[in-house]
């Protein structure tokens, strides 16, 4: 249990003022229009939006996700914080591209590539599944600050979740995006703070870079030194191809729009920015602190491992770096980590609460009840919808336990049947929206079946995630291929006009060719090297 | 690096080139680089600041070689983007396509 000296309280009381009142700062801003409440008017420097992409992928739950594999797998469970990575790619493909659709979310880029019933139908699904998997995330991001206020002060699970969600809540309901990216920034600086103090603090506990190395030597344990200590190449529970298909998903997944379920959050961060260019450095230098961060924490949890190595429960072992800053800290800054906790976790609750509401907002009520809805009917119902979400969160909050295995269900699972189609319909101009919606309606279905219910029922063996990645891949395609070519390709006067405003990549042949036919693009002569 | 081109018509930025799948190259490599590189420098191994100083090199040189083109597409981008968005106002609404 921790213990909360007049410093400590200092900390904490400066944080939560500067917090709140960077919405009460932005108030005016956030209210001006719809494009203010959810894109803070398109207008935000690079730095801005990179800071928020840093800031909002720290999550409560992150420093647990990455201590679990970590603490697992030593160095190479790096590889599992990999995923990010397809903004390696997607820093200049589809960023650029998405960027000059100017569509403000996911769900609405889908009815600018795709037209007809299709893809309003397609654009409904991904915002209604959107609105409820922001709910998820702000629930399980929310839990775990119910767990870490359990293991620090001893308060039901249930007080951290709500509380701190709350007072979030009140500068996104007060300024919307701009009042979510501003926080992000100042959140931003604060957690790479505390997580290299936290870090260097819990290292030098464990007998410092030298010591580590040499008491996991004594341990036997020296192959977590390795980041490519794998158990084989399909033997053992952590396989060089699971490494293989990890880098397939998330460097190739570049190439696409939703091929990761971080897209979303970054979908809102590229239209925020005041040109092509600040969105694609955003995105690309957002990431990279986010894997930096990752490798600071690394090897903070190496420490940890040497200081605790024998802890069995996945729950016990994920709090490992919290216990390092709790534990180890100096009295008086115990309370500056707790308020670095708290920037870390504000900072996702806020975009995701913010990030639903633009769904419900902008691609239901908008699109669906109320086209002609004024700037002030939109932005109130942003506020609205804001709250929905956050009483929304508490309930799923509530209902999960473990972080790890809710994270990587999420974050490769769900997504594996929807990997390939995500990327299609960015580089392949037939694939059409009746393809897209068979490839997300299929694997809604497949992923369950084949992760829980048929091996809960001995119809299937318990397969490794990489294993399970690549079966659902394959059987979404059985679906959705066939669909896309016995449905009628996209009308090719929309092909054109996206063509024309988004310049894809991949095979278009059909439609540039359409288009300069028409006279709307000037034909190049091929560029001199 | 004169094989790179370093200037660019707003037409020419439009297509893509040699430039753009030398970048997607680069990207991901760098950040490997970086992250292993963070990580074992924090190690104080030595072969962590060599493939750290390699991470830093790759990002400079993925710099140089996309930056003029980002910069051409987006000074011709900003120009039209009032009128993608009065256009996409109009081309989103579900009234439209199906008249």
């Amino acid at each position: 249990m921790v213990t909360l000296t007049l410093l400590d309280w200092f900390w904490l009381i400066m944080f939560m003022i500067l917090m709140v009142g960077c919405g009460v700062l932005f108030y005016r801003l956030g209210k001006r229009s719809e494009s203010d409440f959810f894109l803070a008017g398109r207008g935000l420097p690079w730095w801005l939006p990179a800071s928020s992409v840093y800031a909002t992928h720290t999550a409560t739950d992150t420093p647990m996700w990455v201590t679990g594999v970590i603490y697992r797998y030593g160095l190479s469970g790096l590889w599992y914080t990999f995923f990010s990575a397809w903004c390696a790619i997607s820093a200049f493909v589809s960023t650029r591209i998405f960027r000059r659709s100017v569509a403000y979310t996911q769900a609405e880029w889908n009815t600018i590539r795709f037209g007809g019933l299709g893809a309003e139908m397609l654009r409904g699904w991904i915002a209604g599944w959107q609105v409820f998997m922001n709910m998820f995330i702000l629930g399980w991001v929310g839990i775990a600050m119910g767990k870490i206020c359990n293991l620090a002060f001893g308060w039901p699970t249930w007080i951290g979740l709500v509380l701190f969600s709350s007072i979030c809540a009140i500068y996104v309901l007060a300024a919307g995006y701009w009042g979510v990216v501003m926080a992000d920034f100042q959140q931003g600086v604060i957690a790479l703070a505390i997580i290299i103090i936290v870090s260097v603090w819990g290292v030098l506990a464990a007998g410092g870079p030298a010591g580590i190395i040499t008491k996991l030597g004594e341990m036997g344990q020296s192959w977590r030194l390795n980041p490519f200590a794998f158990t084989g190449w399909f033997q053992g529970d952590f396989p060089a191809a699971w490494f293989i298909t990890m880098l397939v998903i998330a460097v190739l997944g570049g190439f696409g729009m939703g091929t990761s379920i971080d897209w979303y959050a970054e979908a809102q961060r590229i239209q925020s920015n005041k040109t092509v260019r600040d969105a694609s450095y955003s995105i690309w230098w957002g990431t990279l602190f986010v894997l930096a961060r990752n490798a600071i924490w690394a090897i903070a949890i190496l420490g940890f491992f040497v200081l605790f190595p024998n802890i069995q429960e996945t729950a016990d072992y994920e709090l490992g770096w919290f216990r390092l800053g709790f534990e180890y800290l100096p009295v008086g800054m115990v309370g500056f980590f707790f308020a670095a906790i708290l920037a870390i976790h504000l900072s996702t609750i806020s975009t995701h609460l913010n990030l639903g509401a633009v769904y419900a907002t902008r691609d239901l009520y908008k699109h669906y009840f109320k086209p002609e809805a004024t700037e002030k009917q939109i932005v109130w119902f942003g506020r609205i919808a804001t709250f929905v979400l956050l009483i929304g969160s508490f309930f799923y909050g509530l209902t999960m336990e473990e972080i790890t295995s809710w994270l990587i269900f999420a974050l490769w699972l769900m997504a594996a049947g929807i990997w390939l189609p995500s990327i299609l319909q960015v580089v392949w101009w037939r694939f059409n929206a009746w393809g897209y919606l068979a490839s997300w309606i299929a694997n809604l279905g497949f992923s369950w079946l084949v992760v829980w219910i048929l091996p809960a029922f001995g119809l299937l063996p318990e397969l490794l995630d990489y294993q399970q990645f690549w079966i659902l891949m394959v059987l979404g395609a059985l679906i959705y291929l066939p669909v896309t070519f016995l449905t009628r390709p996209e009308n090719m006067d929309h092909l054109v006009k996206y063509y024309i405003m988004s310049r894809p990549i991949g095979w278009w042949g059909p439609v540039k060719k359409e288009a300069e036919q028409r006279g709307l693009l000037n034909k190049i002569e091929k560029i001199k090297s | 690096m004169a094989w790179i081109k370093r200037k660019w018509t707003t037409a020419e930025a439009d297509e893509w080139t040699k430039e753009d799948w030398l970048t997607i190259v680069i990207s991901p490599i760098a950040y490997t680089l970086i992250m292993l590189g963070i990580a074992l420098s924090f190690l104080l191994l030595p072969v962590g600041f060599v493939i750290l100083g390699l991470g830093i090199i790759a990002t400079i040189v993925m710099h140089k070689i996309i930056d003029p083109k980002l910069k051409a597409i987006s000074d011709e981008y900003e120009k039209k983007q009032k009128d993608y968005i009065l256009e996409l106002e109009r081309s989103v609404r579900w009234e439209d396509e199906n008249e």
